[in-house]
């Protein structure tokens, strides 16, 4: 079994401390960037085919050369065996389009192209829950969206799903794909261990992608004298590398453009509210007496 | 008689005020003036070079009757850079012609009527030259655009506003008919600015989907395009992409063989698409929009179609131009968790359009039309063989899940604001009391809630998710009573409760924005006043005595 996840760096939120220069464009210099929450379940769902079914996970971004620490972080959680970047100048301030097509040639770039490729649904910046589609497109996948539970058949080579499909009535489909497929992780996304094997295998895993983890931090801590490119579980890829005309990618490539940002506006006033004292009994009975009549009966 | 009698002025005086004489006459009084008094020469030097400075102005303003006769080539060149007016510029190239006649001369005029009327031409005049990606870049040996994902247009033609129909278990979604209604407002909008008779046309994708025809033409639809096939009773991105982009390409540039010609379409692909921002919905409008090599907006509250300056260089082709591109879908979407809305628009670039503009909408952002029984629509069976290889993601089960959580037709809501933060097991709980108190009464959430990390315990976090969300993109109510805890009143909550009949909102601070759209306004913290309402629900009256005791 050979898995990528792809994943993004996205400005944390919980900070926030967002900021967005004159053109809209969220100025990613001045947030921290930490991995997309989203795509934590896409790691999950790759942790538990790693663990169920053994084999190599990829963990790959496209981003700036500091989402080098997403991908640390993202080693950890998924227990992922290599990590690729796709870094270049020319992929930046990408659409989901623009995004998509250079993810898909980094994964067609690999030398073994991979049975599951993984993606979060919307990312936290974004939102647009687009790219994991359009990337399936350009690779001309099976793909399974909304995917809540994931069960990997290697002897049938099908992946079973259940994925969640939310319009005016939920439901639940349980969906069948040959592999290679894509599949995009629902939030809802739960992974499963049923045998003590694989609850040993899992603490097995995580001890050793930990130190691996740590081996990478030596290299992209501040100060040091390492080459990231240098350590063998990571690789860089630019435009050239990956043989992308800049014309088609990155913001040259993107069809959408943000043309403004504005403060959501404050609702106008419609009611004149009456000021209530919560300590002056007759403020406050007048409130009672609104619901009162809606008590319920004795 | 001059206004400023510059022997009665200091030089220094003088010096902003001649500023604001135009008239050369009176400036040439002006200057006699101080000939006949002190006659410093300064002063004569000041109100020269005014004079001067008028009259070389007045010369450059006067081109139409210059004599061209007595000016270099060079003289022509810069005067003719400030010169905005074909006419005045063609009546130029003839006096030249009739004159001195140099080529070198005329050529100067002749490149500056070209590129008046170039920009002026819809921007198509600066002269972009399309350079092959081999070309341009040679470190590159394949180039992107001939992977298989990227089959655009350049120059083609666009029309109309296409709507995808989503349908469960045989009916339209109510999302699709809200998108039917807008899209109609939209177009008929469009028409009347640009003079045009653009169509809505929706699309209905599935098993026994042609029942739905009638249904389709009485939200406005013009043109109806529908594909039957049992196989296709559930959602399957493959299938449902292809053939929604065979339709939108049948009878242009791109179509599919024996699709070049077909009598409902006359045009390459549509000028707009517009799908709801569901799970399956979402997904369909990602894939049709790649595949057809343009971009979209997803979860949009708004939109509307007008021209845009555009600056940005991947658009325009040439650094520092602004131009002007017409007929844009404007899209607006909640962003970051709702913090900031964000317009997004889908633009060509030199050599590759970016057509159609997609969006998807959120369900719920507009309202449902009123259906017109007359409605008439052209309905077209669309055709196409599916591949089995499209059929490979296979539905061998679904169930539908209970409806959720249903805040609507309640005398009552309670909903609770990011106010619990201080203890939020606590606030939940008192919400959840305060709902007891009442014969029928729903608890809601705030969207901050929700998307806050508070951490719950077990007992009130089932209460916690997004089928209790009140607001844009949650349930609308409209119950008798509402009761908002610790809400501060985002729009986008507002408009998920503002037409409730009484509103009494909780809060401690002074100007929350909810202050403006409730009926009483509880200054206080909610973690105290609750108890009080919950306390005076279940008895009938304010346990004012109890109150005052607990004061003590």
């Amino acid at each position: 079994m050979r898995s990528v996840v792809l994943t993004k760096g996205v400005p944390d939120f919980r900070e926030g401390q967002v900021s967005f220069d004159e053109d809209g464009h969220l100025e990613r210099g001045k947030t921290p960037t930490v991995m997309n929450p989203n795509d934590k379940y896409a790691l999950r769902a790759a942790l538990q085919t790693k663990v169920r079914n053994g084999g190599q996970v990829s963990l790959m971004s496209m981003g700036p050369p500091g989402y080098m620490e997403v991908l640390q972080e993202g080693m950890n959680d998924v227990y992922a065996d290599d990590l690729y970047l796709l870094s270049d100048r020319e992929m930046g301030a990408a659409d989901t389009w623009a995004t998509a097509m250079t993810a898909a040639t980094g994964i067609h770039q690999l030398d073994e192209q991979p049975d599951l490729v993984f993606a979060g649904f919307k990312t936290a910046d974004g939102e647009t829950g687009h790219t994991g589609p359009q990337t399936d497109w350009c690779l001309d996948m099976p793909l399974i969206t909304h995917v809540i539970s994931l069960d990997v058949d290697e002897d049938e080579g099908v992946v079973r799903a259940k994925r969640l499909v939310e319009a005016e009535a939920d439901e639940i489909e349980t969906v069948e794909a040959p592999m290679p497929a894509f599949i995009v992780t629902d939030p809802e996304f739960e992974p499963t261990y049923y045998k003590a094997s694989h609850r040993l295998k899992h603490k097995d895993l995580r001890d050793t992608t930990a130190e691996r983890a740590d081996e990478f931090g030596e290299y992209i801590a501040d100060g040091s004298d390492l080459d990231p490119t240098d350590w063998d579980r990571f690789t860089m890829w630019n435009h050239v590398d990956l043989n992308l005309d800049p014309d088609y990618i990155g913001l040259d490539g993107s069809p959408t453009i943000v043309a403004g940002v504005d403060p959501i506006p404050k609702a106008p006033s419609e009611r004149e509210a009456t000021e209530i004292d919560p300590d002056d009994d007759s403020d406050m009975e007048q409130v009672v007496e609104e619901l009162t009549p809606y008590a319920a009966g004795d | 008689m001059v206004d400023i009698d510059p022997t009665e002025l200091e030089i220094a005086e003088l010096g902003p005020k001649i500023k604001d004489v135009d008239d050369p006459d009176e400036l040439r009084e002006m200057l006699e003036l101080e000939e006949g008094g002190e006659d410093r020469v300064p002063v004569k030097t000041l109100i020269e070079d005014r004079i001067e400075k008028l009259e070389a102005e007045d010369e450059e303003v006067d081109a139409s009757s210059a004599d061209l006769d007595d000016m270099t080539v060079a003289d022509i060149a810069n005067l003719v850079r400030d010169i905005d007016d074909v006419d005045v510029l063609e009546d130029m190239l003839e006096r030249e012609e009739a004159g001195q006649d140099r080529k070198t001369a005329k050529s100067q005029i002749e490149d500056r009527i070209e590129s008046i009327q170039g920009s002026g031409d819809d921007g198509e005049g600066e002269e972009l030259e399309y350079v092959p990606p081999e070309e341009k870049h040679p470190d590159l040996d394949h180039p992107t655009a001939d992977k298989q994902w990227v089959e655009g247009l350049d120059g083609g033609e666009y029309r109309d506003m296409w709507v995808y129909c989503e349908t469960q278990h045989g009916e339209l979604i109510d999302v699709s008919r809200e998108m039917l209604g807008k899209a109609r407002e939209l177009m008929d909008q469009y028409n009347e600015d640009y003079d045009e008779e653009e169509k809505v046309v929706a699309v209905l994708i599935g098993d026994d989907v042609a029942d739905l025809t009638d249904e389709v033409a009485s939200y406005g639809a013009d043109q109806i395009l529908y594909h039957e096939d049992e196989r296709l009773e559930r959602f399957n991105h493959k299938s449902y992409t292809e053939v929604f982009v065979d339709m939108a390409r049948a009878g242009g540039q791109l179509a599919a063989d024996g699709n070049e010609d077909v009598d409902w379409k006359e045009y390459d692909e549509p000028r707009y698409t517009v799908f709801p921002a569901t799970n399956n919905g979402r997904d369909l409008s990602a894939l049709v929009q790649g595949e057809l090599d343009s971009g979209l907006a997803s979860d949009c509250s708004g939109l509307y179609i007008e021209n845009a300056m555009i600056s940005n260089p991947a658009k325009t082709g040439v650094p520092g131009d602004s131009k002007e591109f017409e007929r844009i879908l404007h899209m607006k979407r909640p962003d970051f968790s709702g913090f900031e809305y964000s317009t997004i628009l889908c633009i060509d670039k030199p050599f590759r359009d970016f057509h159609p503009q997609g969006a998807s909408v959120i369900p719920g952002s507009f309202e449902i039309p009123e259906a017109e029984e007359e409605g008439e629509a052209e309905v077209v069976e669309h055709d196409m063989d599916l591949t089995d290889e499209w059929l490979e993601v296979e539905v061998t089960d679904y169930d539908v899940l209970d409806s959720g959580i249903d805040l609507t037709g309640h005398d009552v809501v309670v909903a609770m604001g990011r106010g619990i933060g201080s203890s939020p097991t606590e606030g939940i709980e008192l919400g959840l009391d305060l709902v007891e108190a009442f014969d029928d009464a729903a608890f809601g959430l705030s969207r901050g809630v929700i998307t806050s990390s508070y951490s719950f315990e077990g007992h009130v976090e089932q209460y916690i998710g997004e089928d209790r969300q009140i607001g844009e993109s949650g349930q609308v109510v409209e119950p008798d009573v509402y009761i908002a805890a610790g809400i501060s009143g985002a729009i986008q909550h507002k408009v998920g409760m503002d037409e409730s009949d009484t509103i009494i909102a909780i809060n401690t601070d002074a100007d929350a924005d909810i202050r403006d759209f409730s009926d009483y306004y509880i200054q206080g913290d909610l973690f105290e006043v609750l108890p009080k309402l919950i306390s005076a629900v279940e008895e009938g009256e304010l346990a004012t005595a109890v109150a005052e005791a607990s004061d003590d």
